[in-house]
């Protein structure tokens, strides 16, 4: 039944994920041969020119990217909240399946969703930063970014890759738990989801600052640069407790889901 | 043979408001059951019970002897009072949807009350109007071979004409061993076709016997009782 779940969820907002990284995609690709290849900067040129039209450029991608990613998102929280909450809640609450497996169904098809988000964008980003004359551009400074970052821009581009990945899990059980909160208030419940949801980002953010700056990690890179560290050092460590916060968090959030949709569901 | 469903001490609180209060309640096998009564005196809430909609406040609610959930669920088909599809499906979609998840739906019984009802099964639900979404609503739910089918409010949005239809359809799917719970205010429509009533009047049971038992010894119609019981 499991199985059955995850499949009618992904088909229920496959098409439209698709079509919108798709266009995405192509995107990207256009503007590799449109615009990233025929950058030349190694070329004495106007630089105000070359920033200005960098500048825009970066602008256009990075609210693509953020719609891309708000979009999904937000996706994964009205499938839940509609398939689970609303009047389609009245057909899949009455389905052979428990309530724990609705939520594993939600937790497995939004991580699906966001990790495919995740390398979509990636693969948009490698699309347009691997042509020849950035490779030759960026061959001038790699030693340095080498010797500061402790590895190479790619390997340091896979972690990155590997922590986003990572943290799907948490942002897909966090839009959960708010929306499974929302759901214990008798009225506004769509309402007291979003309130859960900035209370609960709040809380985590705050924790996590307070964490880090009892490990003295924060405000602390001067401290470790003094120690001799590189760049990956300080973020490896930042990343590690960062890292831990959040596995604590998804476990107590699951938990609390768990609790909720076992013995707490009621369809107004 | 244990009861289809069992209620003892049932209670649904909404805040301060009690939507049904101690109910004690034990239906049958094989009957066709009418639950009546004015708006806000708990019909849904049972209902919604029943099917694990809602968690009690006091009390429980087993059906054939087991709490609300994945088992139950196989054995109850149950029709909310509003539509419960995604409108963006099709109707041979919603089909096979039903057909992966409950082993007792029968696909060609629902293509033969389609067909009769000129139902387009590659039509979207919500290119449909809204008399012909309710009856592929009914259809799907009447083609499960269940034990307990729970309609509520089955003939509230169709014409006559379909009501008639409905109840023919109600009694010719449903086997000796199930039974079948209906909540409507559409008394006289559904008269003939039920067994027993019960009257639920401020989240109580007021009066559960069967419709025999009405008329010999009110002298009575269940609508006559009915108007006589909610007068306002």
């Amino acid at each position: 039944m499991l199985g059955r779940l995850i499949k009618y969820d992904l088909k229920s907002s496959g098409k439209l994920f698709i079509l919108l990284h798709g266009i995405f995609l192509i995107f990207c690709i256009l503007m590799r041969f449109i615009y990233m290849d025929r950058l030349d900067l190694l070329a004495p040129v106007d630089e105000k020119m070359l920033v200005v039209s960098l500048l825009l450029f970066f602008t256009i991608f990075t609210v693509f990217v953020s719609a891309l990613m708000f979009y999904t998102l937000m996706q994964i929280a009205f499938r839940y909240y509609r398939n689970l909450f609303s009047r389609e809640g009245y057909l899949s609450w009455t389905l052979p399946v428990s309530g724990i497996q609705h939520l594993w169904a939600k937790i497995i098809s939004g991580c699906i969703f966001m990790a495919a988000d995740t390398l979509i964008v990636a693969a948009g980003i490698l699309i347009l930063a691997t042509g020849k004359n950035i490779r030759n551009a960026y061959s001038l400074i790699a030693d340095e970014i080498t010797l500061q970052l402790g590895m190479t821009i790619g390997d340091f581009g896979l972690i990155l890759l590997i922590l986003c990945l990572a943290s799907c899990i948490c942002n897909v059980v966090m839009i959960y738990f708010c929306i499974n909160i929302g759901q214990l208030f008798p009225g506004h419940r769509v309402l007291c989801a979003v309130a859960a949801y900035i209370i609960t980002s709040t809380v985590i953010q705050t924790g996590s600052l307070i964490i880090l700056f009892i490990f003295g990690y924060f405000p602390g890179y001067e401290f470790f640069a003094a120690e001799g560290a590189t760049t990956f050092d300080f973020m490896i460590n930042i990343y590690v407790i960062s890292g831990v916060i959040s596995a604590v968090v998804t476990v107590a959030m699951y938990i609390a889901s768990h609790y909720i949709m076992k013995k707490k569901i009621n369809l107004i | 043979m244990r009861p289809i469903l069992e209620c003892q001490k049932l209670t649904k609180k909404y805040g301060n408001f009690f939507a049904l209060s101690n109910v004690d309640l034990s239906l049958e096998r094989g009957k066709i059951v009418g639950l009546l009564g004015p708006n806000g005196s708990g019909k849904t809430t049972l209902i919604k019970l029943a099917n694990g909609l809602l968690t009690p406040t006091e009390g429980h609610i087993m059906i054939n002897g087991l709490e609300p959930g994945p088992a139950t669920k196989k054995i109850v088909s149950y029709l909310p009072d509003h539509s419960f599809f995604n409108g963006h499906m099709k109707v041979k979609h919603l089909m096979a949807y039903y057909a992966d998840f409950y082993r007792n739906f029968s696909t060609e019984r629902a293509l033969k009350m389609l067909d009769a009802l000129e139902i387009d099964k590659d039509k979207r639900l919500n290119a449909l109007s809204k008399g012909a979404q309710e009856k592929v609503q009914l259809v799907l739910v009447m083609s499960r071979d269940a034990d307990l089918y729970i309609l509520d409010e089955p003939i509230g949005g169709v014409d006559p004409a379909a009501r008639d239809y409905i109840l023919r359809t109600i009694l010719s799917n449903y086997s000796e061993n199930s039974t079948v719970l209906i909540s409507t205010h559409l008394i006289t429509d559904i008269e003939q076709v039920l067994d027993h009533v019960i009257f639920l009047q401020n989240g109580q049971i007021s009066l559960n016997t069967s419709v025999d038992e009405i008329r010999t010894e009110y002298g009575k119609s269940v609508d006559a009782l009915f108007r006589e019981v909610f007068k306002c």
